[in-house]
């Protein structure tokens, strides 16, 4: 096995070898497929973001207590929905049309009408009426647009996946929104991964780590979780027991060297040369990520934006400050839950829902004001589109005496920055916040229009043979688009 | 139709529907109808495609009304009796073409002749839907380089495309190759050394043959299968202890793949044991696991999606048939139709799963076997329109068929009496065993803890005399309340070790052949022990419940929850003392005595040699985890749709060799480990080498394909060359956490959707959910997997205590070279090591690490080695 004609060679791998990427390899491993070709990381067309904050409140937010008021609730609280003008809005063909209840009659329609438990004023210029639980979001309304016709098909919680895949947990697992958005673009910055989680994920009833997979896409488009904690922020990048940074050093040296050797003998492989790419990431992956998660560097100003100096909203104040940092560091699809609790969610607000939604609401919607605030100031905002989704509203009607059920059959989200126009309601659910009436969007128009706006084509880019139906692909919401 | 022109369209159509003769009236309808009315673009709410649909009708009712044309809109409309005129815009249908619609409303509207339906011959000309000829082995030039006719389809290739076979690898990367191919882990330096000096010519068929006999064998093979077959440990919620996917107990079927593979039991025989052993061998419990294959499919919550997976991975796997798109509509691509997909169903509709007794547990919760039996079978299958589960299509219960597109081949489905232990698996001796001695169990410690609390009782009245009057008085009335509760319980555990016995006579005489005439004295006897008993428990649970009432009650801060708990315990054991029963309660639930028979059927139809594609597709499987790219691209996919095999005659060569051998899969992969093209090297070694420009991509085999190791070969690799790998084999699967820390095999993991070992995972570790052939990705993760966690930096440190604490620092090198990464150093990779050896020590002092030192250093060379790509790699 001499070595000393290979030195030419070793040069030449210098030279050209290193430019792998991750997407270029997969297509190699995988042998050819005719006429097709995976992503080459550019849009498809002109993007109006670069990167994308998702923020997914687990459980089931009440739209009518949030973004969508409903007076009616209140003229007639207390009555049977029989008696009241809407005694027709349970047999709606919406209803049976809509509705899959894989495990039937779980959760009912409440006959119940449940007035309002909190009250609304019209906001900002734009006068859009948002709820007394959100003082400083409010702040914010002329940035944003609240899309209130939304609907899915599952009215139990696995449906939180529905909202990430587009198929409800029991359908199985498919590429999430984010996983996509990695698979489609190239990265931002070299040395930090592109599609992070933050926060704790949905619980395993209801997808659990699925809900930032990738499927078929392949395990290098998963998001890849990152605790906000400094001291280990991802997973096997703190240094192995007893060993020094500085050992460490000296052994990615050793190896870079003795991989460049076997480089000469391997020519031809593929392989060798993206693994000597991803020691590369890796190495400066340990360092940057616990970098990005520094949050203490910010002024206190800035750390008091997003609460951190309150004890209800310093957990998710910081979650959304991490989320900024790694917005500016280039960061591609930022994933953010609120909510887990080791089952359905906390937002889950079967009863309580007062007392609940008041001390929930507490704890985002500074960090929220303030992620948007901040993004503003920074010049982040307009190519940053933040996301604010849930899995279903709740329903109209009360369940026993103090709480709402599950509500598939309308519900609000909204979206900010990035190119969406600010100040903007879209849809309408109808009188009692039931039915989604005007311009209904299924989940998937969320992930269209996250897809439009970074540029994306969700058609270009299926993968032969994972052939997606067009409720799968959705329809960008060119209303809310500026 | 804004992309396809209305002649592409209806022949689309056609395509979609039909495969052999119609009626003129279907066809008619395709031609005249269905353009507007059929799935999406369905006019007026109607879609014409299928029967049941054409009844239901459209937003104006019904357009078929069958045996009644007059009454038929379809037919008003299409004479112009009502309005829309139909074909819209268009000129009304010719008389004859009228006359013909009207006859077939009258005559039942069928959409399939009879002609259609008896139809058996197969449809189309695919390759891999006829039957493998065995070819010829060809005749090459290349004869020397030739071992076995592998060698002469693959050289054959070769010398049509003007190839050159790369040489034979260096022999220690061979048996290095050989080891993890075979057993997953590599070979130790003791024995590459010994291969290497052993210069019998047939050294290595032998180190071949003494791996397959190698129990690591199952298990490495174990993980393949595993992956085809789709293992899930059991999932759901698992802090609510709520089993809503796979099953509890499916490491027994683990269990039975692992010594399968080793017993090399023919791959017919495992699929028969898969999907039908509790009606071929009832009466074993051994056998029985297997039927793991299909109580994985288990879905608390969704029988449809349980129904569909078993359908879909069955054809998956083992057929390399995708019917999942005929669950909709017809397949494509394929000639499936949709009613064929659910009379595949059909051979699946009877089944559940359920959890027996096994010897020394009587909590099926804790140990039991999981295996599947036919629970009803009545139980009608239906074709879902659009596949919509809330639209059977009840016109038609549809029988258990394999798709027209295979001929007749399907044998006879014939019913299954089922013997008495299987039927009623807890009438077997050891359930009684077992039962009694926990009841006995039970009185004993009831009898312990009882002569606790008359101590303590007799402890407590010596005591209160020293009290206050109430004090005292709390302290006695919870001493004998506790006292009570032990009585109560002690004679509830009595009388239930009575009527236990009663009932077991019950049953003995009840299921003993001859009848045994005293069965109506003893049932009536065990009905009465058993109501005895029952009081005794309820009294037991209902002073219990009280005693909580009042304690959640007269708590500082009364919880509802607790109170409301106790309530409910109350009312129950209330209601438990009023209730009267008929009989005793037999010892167990008695299944079904019958199966139907429909598993065993098609098993027989899946492993028999006339059926084009199992063979196929299992070798391909072989060749794949072999050669690291498979025959056949799409490993699940050999129809229309799917890719053409490379090697053909190689493909077929192999089926029938497979099927002559037996379905031995060893006699399989010794062909394949022995061959001449399994020995080449892995690389041409220059860019510049022609074989690189005729065919980049190799998929004519002119070298050996480099593969990454899979995930469990990673960590099982580190583990085994660090001298710690515990070969402990089956049993229960092992918490997934404890995977850095634990040293048992990595198969032996839990791993189910929501529980992956975190290291597994990085390294692509298979989506139990599908997974018929590895991603292998680079990652990151990876190399910060291999690089921080404790199992490779500890692993390190013992390896390199392991290699020896006296070398000199070239010689550490050429050790450590050997043990990891199965090769000498090169003059180069020599030189690096030992410079790195002599620098280090010094550098570590300076870093203040605590240990700092020649050894610290080797463990320092050793952990790189782990992590050189030569180590996960399998050249």
């Amino acid at each position: 096995m001499g070595k000393a004609h290979h030195a030419p060679r070793r040069k030449f791998l210098a030279d050209l070898g290193m430019g792998f990427t991750g997407l270029a390899l997969g297509s190699m491993l995988n042998g050819s497929t005719a006429d097709w070709a995976p992503p080459d990381g550019q849009p498809h067309f002109a993007p109006k973001a670069k990167r994308v904050i998702w923020l997914f409140m687990i459980g089931g937010v009440s739209h009518v207590e949030t973004f969508d008021p409903k007076p009616a609730l209140n003229k007639y609280g207390g009555m049977r929905l029989g008696d009241t003008p809407f005694k027709d809005f349970a047999d709606n063909p919406l209803v049976k049309e809509n509705l899959r209840e894989l495990i039937v009659g779980l959760h009912k329609v409440e006959p119940n009408i449940y007035p309002l438990q909190t009250g609304f004023k019209k906001r900002g210029q734009s006068g859009i009426e948002v709820s007394d639980w959100w003082p400083n979001l409010s702040e914010c309304v002329d940035d944003i647009a609240v899309v209130r016709s939304m609907w899915t098909t599952d009215n139990n919680h696995g449906a939180q996946m529905q909202f990430h895949t587009g198929r409800h947990v029991l359908e199985g697992q498919f590429p999430t929104i984010g996983s996509w958005v990695h698979y489609g673009l190239g990265s931002l910055n070299e040395n930090l991964p592109q599609f992070v989680v933050l926060g704790e994920p949905i619980d395993t009833c209801c997808g659990g780590l699925a809900a930032h997979g990738a499927s078929y896409l392949g395990p290098q488009h998963r998001g890849v979780q990152l605790a906000v904690r400094p001291e280990d922020p991802l997973a096997f990048s703190t240094l192995g027991p007893g060993v020094s940074r500085e050992e460490q050093q000296s052994e990615f040296e050793l190896l870079s060297e003795l991989n460049g050797l076997s480089t000469a003998e391997y020519p031809d492989d593929a392989a060798m040369l993206a693994r000597i790419k991803s020691y590369e990431l890796a190495f400066r992956m340990q360092t940057a990520v616990p970098e990005v998660m520094r949050l203490r560097e910010e002024s206190d100003e800035t750390q008091r934006m997003y609460g951190l100096d309150h004890e209800a909203t310093r957990s998710f104040g910081e979650v959304c400050l991490a989320a900024r940092r790694m917005a500016e560091s280039g960061v591609r699809f930022i994933q953010v839950f609120h909510g887990q609790n080791g089952g359905a969610g906390k937002w889950d607000a079967h009863s309580d829902l007062k007392k609940g939604h008041t001390e929930l609401c507490e704890q985002v919607d500074k960090p929220i004001a303030g992620l948007l605030k901040d993004l503003k100031q920074r010049g982040l905002f307009d190519d940053t589109l933040v996301v604010f989704a849930t899995e279903f509203g709740r329903t109209p009607g009360s369940e026993g005496t103090n709480g709402r059920n599950h509500h598939p059959y309308g519900f609000s989200v909204w979206l900010a920055g990035g190119g969406i126009k600010g100040g903007v309601v879209h849809g309408a659910t109808d009188e009692i916040g039931f039915h989604a009436v005007e311009d209904r969007h299924y989940v998937t128009d969320i992930h269209a229009t996250v897809l439009h706006q970074l540029g994306l084509d969700a058609k270009k880019l299926e993968v032969p043979g994972r052939k997606r139906l067009e409720i799968d692909l959705g329809h960008p919401i060119h209303e809310i688009i500026a | 139709m804004p992309v396809l022109g209305r002649g592409a369209f209806l022949l689309l159509v056609a395509a979609l529907c039909c495969f052999g003769q119609e009626p003129d009236a279907v066809r008619l309808l395709k031609q005249k109808c269905l353009p507007c009315h059929i799935g999406a673009q369905k006019q007026s709410g109607l879609d014409l495609s299928s029967r049941a649909l054409g009844i239901r009708g459209g937003d104006r009712g019904p357009a078929i009304v069958p045996g009644n044309s007059e009454e038929s809109l379809l037919m008003r409309v299409a004479n112009h009796t009502a309005t829309p005129h139909m074909p819209l815009q268009s000129p009304k249908l010719p008389d004859e073409d009228l006359a013909v619609l009207a006859d077939w409303i009258d005559g039942g509207a069928e959409y399939e002749s009879k002609a259609q339906t008896q139809a058996v011959a197969p449809l189309l000309d695919h390759w891999s839907f006829e039957r493998p000829e065995r070819p010829a082995v060809p005749t090459t030039v290349n004869d020397e380089w030739t071992r076995n006719p592998i060698d002469a389809f693959v050289a054959a290739e070769h010398e049509r495309r003007n190839l050159t076979p790369m040489p034979e690898t260096d022999r220690g990367l061979l048996l290095r190759r050989l080891y993890l191919d075979l057993v997953g882990v590599p070979p130790s330096r003791d024995e590459l050394n010994e291969f290497l000096t052993d210069r019998s010519p047939q050294a290595y068929e032998a180190a071949a043959d003494r791996l397959l006999g190698d129990q690591r064998y199952g298990e490495r093979w174990g993980r393949h299968w595993m992956d085809i077959w789709r293992y899930s440990d059991w999932y759901g919620w698992r802090k609510g202890n709520d089993v809503r996917n796979s099953h509890r107990f499916m490491w027994r079927w683990r269990d039975w793949i692992v010594e399968s593979l080793n017993d090399d039991k023919g791959y017919d025989r495992m699929i028969l044991e898969m999907l039908a052993a509790d009606e071929v061998a009832p009466d074993d419990p051994k056998a029985l696991r297997a039927t793991g294959f299909l109580a994985r499919n288990y879905a608390k919550y969704d029988r449809d999606g349980w129904m569909q997976d078993a359908v879909d991975h069955t054809a998956l796997g083992m057929l390399g048939l995708t019917v999942k798109c005929a669950r909709c509509h017809d397949h494509k691509y394929d000639p499936i139709s949709q009613q064929e997909y659910y009379q595949f169903r059909a051979f699946f509709e009877p089944y559940h799963v359920r959890v027996d007794r096994v010897p020394g547990e009587v909590d099926v919760d804790k140990d039991g076997l999981s295996r599947v039996y036919d629970s009803d079978e009545a139980t009608p299958t239906y074709l879902y329109i659009r596949g919509n589960i809330q639209q059977p299509d009840k016109d038609k219960e549809l029988e258990p068929k394999t798709p027209r597109l295979f001929g007749s081949g399907l044998g006879p489905i014939e019913p299954v009496t089922l013997p008495l232990s299987s039927y009623y698996p807890d009438h077997r001796s050891f359930v009684h065993e077992d039962l009694t001695a926990k009841a006995k169990a039970n009185i004993e410690s009831a009898e312990t803890a009882l002569a606790k609390k008359h101590e303590e009782f007799a402890g407590v009245e010596k005591e209160v005399g020293v009290l206050s009057v109430a004090e005292g008085y709390e302290k006695m009335s919870a001493a004998a309340d506790k006292l009570k509760v032990a009585e109560k319980t002690l004679a509830a555990a009595k009388e239930h070790a009575i009527a236990l016995a009663a009932r077991i006579k019950a049953d003995k005489a009840k299921y003993s052949i001859p009848p045994d005439p005293d069965y109506e004295a003893f049932a009536v006897k065990a009905r009465e022990a058993e109501r005895k008993a029952g009081i005794l428990k309820a009294d037991e649970n209902l002073l219990r419940a009280k005693l909580d009432f009042d304690k959640a009650l007269a708590a500082e801060k009364p919880d509802e929850k607790v109170i409301g708990e106790a309530k409910k315990r109350i009312a129950e054991a209330m209601a438990a003392l009023t209730q009267a029963s008929e009989g005793y309660h037999t010892i167990g639930e008695v299944y079904p005595s019958r199966s139907t028979g429909r598993r065993t059927a098609l098993a027989k139809w899946i492993g028999s040699a006339e059926n084009p594609l199992t063979a196929r597709v299992a070798i391909n499987h072989v060749w794949l985890r072999h050669f690291g790219k498979p025959l056949v691209e799409t490993v699940f996919d050999f129809g229309l749709n799917g890719k053409t095999p490379s090697h053909p005659e190689l493909l077929d060569w192999l089926a029938t060799e497979l099927v002559n051998s037996g379905w031995s899969l060893k006699a399989m992969h010794r062909l394949m480990v022995t061959s001449a093209t399994y020995r080449m090297r892995s690389t041409a070694g220059d860019l510049d080498h022609p074989n690189v420009a005729v065919d980049p991509n190799n998929r004519y085999l002119w070298r050996m394909n480099p593969r990454r190791m899979e995930a469990e070969a990673v960590r099982d690799s580190i583990l085994s060359i660090a001298g710690k790998l515990d070969l402990e084999m089956g049993g229960p699967e092992i918490d997934e956490t404890e995977g850095l820390v634990s040293n048992r095999r990595s198969i032996y993991f839990r791993h189910s959707p929501d529980t992956q070992m975190e290291f597994l995972k990085a390294f692509d570790g298979p989506n139990p959910t599908e997974c018929y052939a590895r991603d292998e990705s680079v990652s990151p993760q990876q190399a910060l997997a291999l690089v921080n966690s404790q199992l490779s930096v500890e692993k390190s440190r013992d390896l390199a205590t392991k290699i020896g604490t006296d070398h000199d620092p070239a010689d550490f090198v050429e050790a450590a070279f050997e043990t990891i990464l199965g090769r000498r150093p090169s003059t180069d990779e020599q030189e690096v090591g030992v410079r790195f050896l002599l620098r280090q020590p010094g550098r570590l002092a300076a870093w203040e690490v605590t240990q700092p030192g020649v050894a610290r250093a080797r463990e320092n060379l050793v952990h790189v080695l782990l992590n050189h790509n030569d180590f996960v790699t399998i050249r």
